[in-house]
Parts: C-alpha cells; sequence; structure tokens
C-alpha cells in the first residue's frame, strides 16, 4: 500500500457505487430478504386456499375472487377499503416490505455497521438514496414472487383466469413500479426511529396499511374535490394499479412514486445532516 | 499541514457539554494518544471526527480539508467503540463489504493484505460473533486499515486484550505508522502500552484539552527520582526531607525526586546512620504523570 496523501473527492456514481454495492451484497447475502420473499408467495396461497375452505358446517365459503388475477389486484380503484377482497392484494407486500426494511436498517445500526458507512461517506444524501434503491427492489422482487404465490394460489383454489392481458402486466408494473415510493417512506421513517426498532416496524406497519387514506378520502370528500385525487398518495397510486386499469395509471404510479421517493430522500437527508447518525 | 485540526469544538447532550471548546493538533504520521478519564469526552470527540454526530460550533480539519469532504473522509478508517460487523456473517464477508463499500481494486488482495497484519488470516471464514473478544478488536483494525487510510481513529482498540493481543496490537500500529505513513489517532486507558508507541499525547478533561505535549517532550519534563530501602523508613524520610524536596512513600519504597546522583543520597544517609539496603534509578511514566497532572488539576 502506497500511501500517499492525496485526496480525490470521489464522484457521485462513485459513492453510490460502493454504497449500494455494499447494500446489494449485503440483501443477496442474508436470509432475511428470501424469507420475505416466502412470505410474499405464502401469502396470496393461504389467501385463496383459505377462502375456498368449508366452515365448521361443511359449507363451502363465499369465494372472495372472481377470478385468480384479482388476488394480485383489485377489480377497480378503491380508496376506501369495503371488503377483504380489496385489500388482500399485491398491496400487502408493502406492509411486509415495510417490515422488511425496518429489519434491513436497523441491522445497520445495530450491528454498529454504520459507523463505517457515515465514517467514509460524508454525504448523508448517499445513505438514504442507497437504502432506498435496494429496499425498493427487495420489494419488486417481494411484487414478483406475490405474484408466483398468488398463481399457485389461484390455481389451488380453482379461480378462473379471464382477465386483460394489458391491464394485468399495467396492474403488475404499476405496483412495481410503486416499490420505489414506499421504499423511501420506509428508510424515511426507519430514519427518524433509528435508534428504536420497535416503533420503527411498528411506524412501517402502520403506514403500510394505508390507514391513513381513510381520513384523506373524507378530506377530499369533505372538500368536493375529485376521488382521483387520492391518487397523489402513495397508497391512492398503489390501488390505482388495479385491473381495470390503463397505461395512464402506470404513469401516475412512476410519477407519484418517484416524486414521493424524491421528497423522503430530501427530508432524511436534512435529518441526518441535522442529527447524530449513531 | 497536520493530519488534525480541531477549533473550539463543542459538542452538547442535553445543554451538558461532552466536549466544550476543545483545541487539538494532531500532526501528519504522529501516533496521537488520547487520554482521559471515563467521560471526559474522548470518544465525543472522535465520533465527530468521523461524521457520526453533529458538533454544535467549531471547526474540524483533516489534513487541511473540512472534516465533510468526501475525499478526505474516503481516507479515514476508524474503530469506534466496536467493530461494526455483522455478527452473523464470516469475518471475510464483513470485510469484503467494506471492500465494496471503498470500491478497491483486488478486494481479495486487499482482504488477504489486512487480515495477515493483524495475524488473523486463519480464520477469514469463521463467523464474527464466534470470534473472541481480540480477535474482534483486530478485525476492527482489520476493517479500518482496508484501502489506503491516511487517518486512522482508533477508541479503545487494545480494551479487553490479554499480553500477547496487546503485543500484537502495539505491532501493528508500529508497522502501519513505520510502513504505511499513516496517522493514528488512539485512545486508551491502559497508559503503560500507550507509552510504547505514542509519539504525542492529548490530555482531555471534561472535554477541554488540558495538555498537547510530543513523547519527547513528556521525556524531558518527566521526573527523575530514587527509589530506596533502608531498615527505618520513617527516620530515613526524616533525614531525606531535611536536604530534598520531594521525598515521598511509594509502597515499601522511599522515592526521593530530582535527583541526579543516586551516590549522594547513599553517602548522606549512611553518614545519618540509615544504610542503604536497595536502591534504583528511575523516572516517572506516563500513567504517573497523567496522575499528577489530574490531582494537580482537581486540587486546583
Amino acid at each position: 500500500m502506497e500511501n500517499t496523501l492525496k485526496f480525490e473527492n470521489p464522484t457521485f456514481s462513485q459513492r453510490m457505487k460502493g454504497m449500494l454495492g455494499v447494500d446489494f451484497y449485503r440483501l443477496l447475502h442474508t436470509p432475511m430478504f428470501y424469507i420475505f420473499l416466502a412470505i410474499a408467495a405464502i401469502i396470496p396461497a393461504m389467501v385463496s386456499a383459505m377462502t375456498m375452505m368449508p366452515d365448521q358446517n361443511g359449507n363451502t365459503m363465499q369465494p372472495l375472487y372472481d377470478n385468480v388475477w384479482q388476488i394480485i389486484a383489485a377489480k377497480k380503484p378503491l380508496y376506501v377499503i369495503e371488503s377483504i377482497a380489496d385489500y388482500a392484494n399485491m398491496n400487502m407486500v408493502f406492509i411486509f416490505g415495510g417490515i422488511m426494511v425496518s429489519v434491513f436498517i436497523g441491522h445497520d445500526y445495530k450491528s454498529g455497521y454504520v459507523k463505517q458507512l457515515f465514517t467514509t461517506h460524508a454525504k448523508k444524501q448517499d445513505y438514504m438514496i442507497s437504502k432506498t434503491l435496494t429496499c425498493a427492489f427487495a420489494m419488486a422482487c417481494m411484487c414478483g414472487s406475490y405474484l408466483i404465490g398468488g398463481v399457485a394460489g389461484g390455481a389451488f383454489a380453482g379461480y378462473r383466469w379471464e382477465v386483460n392481458a394489458g391491464s394485468l402486466i399495467i396492474a403488475i408494473l404499476g405496483k412495481m413500479v410503486m416499490s420505489l415510493g414506499w421504499a423511501s417512506l420506509y428508510t424515511f421513517l426507519n430514519v427518524i426511529f433509528r435508534r428504536y426498532f420497535g416503533v420503527s416496524v411498528a411506524s412501517s406497519f402502520f403506514f403500510g396499511t394505508g390507514i391513513l387514506i381513510i381520513g384523506a378520502a373524507a378530506i377530499v370528500e369533505r372538500l368536493g374535490l375529485p376521488a382521483g385525487f387520492l391518487n397523489v398518495f402513495l397508497y391512492g397510486a398503489s390501488v390505482n394499479a388495479c385491473l381495470a386499469s390503463g397505461f395512464s395509471a402506470l404513469l401516475i404510479c412512476a410519477g407519484v412514486s418517484a416524486a414521493w421517493a424524491v421528497i423522503y430522500n430530501l427530508a432524511g437527508t436534512i435529518i441526518l445532516n441535522k442529527s447524530d447518525v449513531y | 499541514m497536520n493530519a488534525i485540526e480541531i477549533r473550539n469544538l463543542s459538542k452538547s447532550f442535553r445543554s451538558l457539554y461532552a466536549v466544550d471548546h476543545l483545541n487539538m493538533t494532531v500532526p501528519v504520521g504522529a501516533i496521537y494518544g488520547f487520554i482521559g478519564e471515563n467521560g471526559s469526552g474522548k470518544s465525543t470527540t472522535m465520533k465527530l471526527l468521523c461524521g457520526h454526530l453533529v458538533p454544535d460550533g467549531g471547526s474540524i480539519r483533516l489534513f487541511g480539508r473540512d472534516y465533510t469532504d468526501p475525499g478526505v473522509r474516503a481516507r479515514v478508517g476508524a474503530l469506534i467503540e466496536n467493530a461494526g460487523c455483522f455478527p452473523n456473517s464470516s469475518v471475510y464477508q464483513n470485510l469484503r463489504m467494506q471492500t465494496i463499500n471503498l470500491g478497491l481494486q483486488n478486494p481479495d488482495e486487499e482482504i488477504r493484505r489486512v487480515l495477515r497484519i493483524v495475524r488473523m488470516e486463519e480464520h477469514a471464514q469463521l463467523k464474527f460473533k464466534k470470534c473472541s473478544l481480540g480477535m474482534k478488536q483486530r478485525i476492527g483494525i482489520a476493517m479500518a486499515l482496508l484501502g489506503d487510510p491516511a487517518l486512522l481513529i482508533l477508541d479503545e482498540p487494545i480494551n479487553g486484550l490479554d499480553t500477547d493481543g496487546m503485543r500484537i496490537m502495539r505491532e501493528i500500529l508500529l508497522d502501519i505508522t513505520g510502513n504505511y505513513g499513516c496517522t493514528v489517532l488512539i485512545s486508551s486507558h491502559i497508559l503503560g502500552e500507550l507509552e510504547k508507541i505514542a509519539t504525542h499525547y492529548g490530555i482531555i478533561r471534561r472535554g477541554r484539552m488540558i495538555m498537547e505535549i510530543s513523547a519527547q517532550e513528556m521525556d524531558a519534563r518527566a521526573q527523575v527520582f530514587v527509589s530506596l530501602k533502608t531498615k527505618d523508613m520513617a527516620g530515613a524520610k526524616q533525614a531525606l526531607s531535611e536536604k530534598f524536596a520531594d521525598v515521598r512513600f511509594d509502597g515499601e519504597y522511599l522515592r526521593v525526586y530530582d535527583v541526579q546522583d543516586s551516590a549522594a543520597i547513599v553517602n548522606y544517609l549512611m553518614q545519618k546512620g540509615h544504610p542503604v539496603s536497595q536502591l534504583k534509578k528511575n523516572k516517572i511514566g506516563l500513567e504517573e504523570y497523567y496522575v499528577e497532572l489530574m490531582s494537580g488539576k482537581e486540587d486546583a
């Protein structure tokens, strides 16, 4: 090793390459990621199989869905949950994805490895961007895993298969694109509650359920705004990517997801710059 | 150019100053022993240097640049409190992650190099959680050594190590400063060990730097003393006190400070009827110097 006192400023891409490299290496080398992939696959399989099981009297329960693909996405964009069928679709990935992000980032702090990252990376935005992108990738993979589990579960339960292929692709892509926005929200929450792992998990779960959209929907209704206004929120855009949606829904998902990712990353960077990180 | 220049650095927690207008200068290539009691602000200062904490005020410059400069920070290696490794990952995996983080070419070669320096080549595949405390400390050093660090910040790296572990750590630090030109800022409570390697010292108390001194200056300032034994120690002390300014009991011995000619003491005591049975000439060490300094400050 030749130790000369030259200090070359790494470019943004060099810095991100290092930080993203570590995060992806860790993600792909820890069992947690694969456990969450398995969870994402098991949930739709269980939901669809359980809804077809006979009750105590031996009667078959009323099926939740008309066809297999409704396990993946709802039939129409509903902003307020009306039945479990509207709720139990790929949006559930975002709830479990939140817990995964909490575990992933929480482990950074618990192990103390975050010290190495912050020592060698003076720019705090590197951390926010890297965690967001890595966790978005993980959640998009969970969406893929959910798709496989949903198809298998639907086939097992005997649901019908008819659906417009284009809408189905847009619905799945829409959900995957929304992973970026959700990952940025969870990264932001985990930066705020970095010293309290339990609070991080609870807050991720709470926001992941999209429960705040009920309040937002009430406000939108009272103000007489169109229901589509709710699409500016992460949950709104996520449910908008439904089986009846078109290409515009995918664009909305991409725009909303990217916008929230920028907002949460900026906010997280400001918090990290202004507060003690470890 | 100095490796570290801190001016008026302050950091408080709940309005209590952990670092209070601290000034510090660490020359390039130094092994700077950072000394102070528990809670004196050593770890806080080191965390501030690494960017883990946000200062209330003051400035930190590393190699003439602001400490938030990405170029200079990319060449800082640190071991603060613990190694910061993932317990379920192997030693190799932990080091591999750091090579990726630093964007190093030839990561395997680099990992082998640092494992060789810290004498851990045989344990690369061991899970971090299975390592002993001494091994974990050495892995922490290895993590800090990856790449081409210009500055190493080591917070209590020899704590909990056995004698052999301390010797190895000492050799490692001398090796990396001597052969790689690295500057080392190291804190420790084991002053005897620090004394063997440090080229400079900084003594901190209640968040303030109370003294910065080079090892050479320290050596020049260190009081010479003569330790001796006689049959009647109390009588000998009384007799010596009449002629020498500073005479103290030290366990079974009497110490006479600032005396160059030990033969004169022997003759003097002989004349007073106190033949000397044992005698040795010595210098006070860092630990005693520190204790004296601290007790002086306490009195003040």
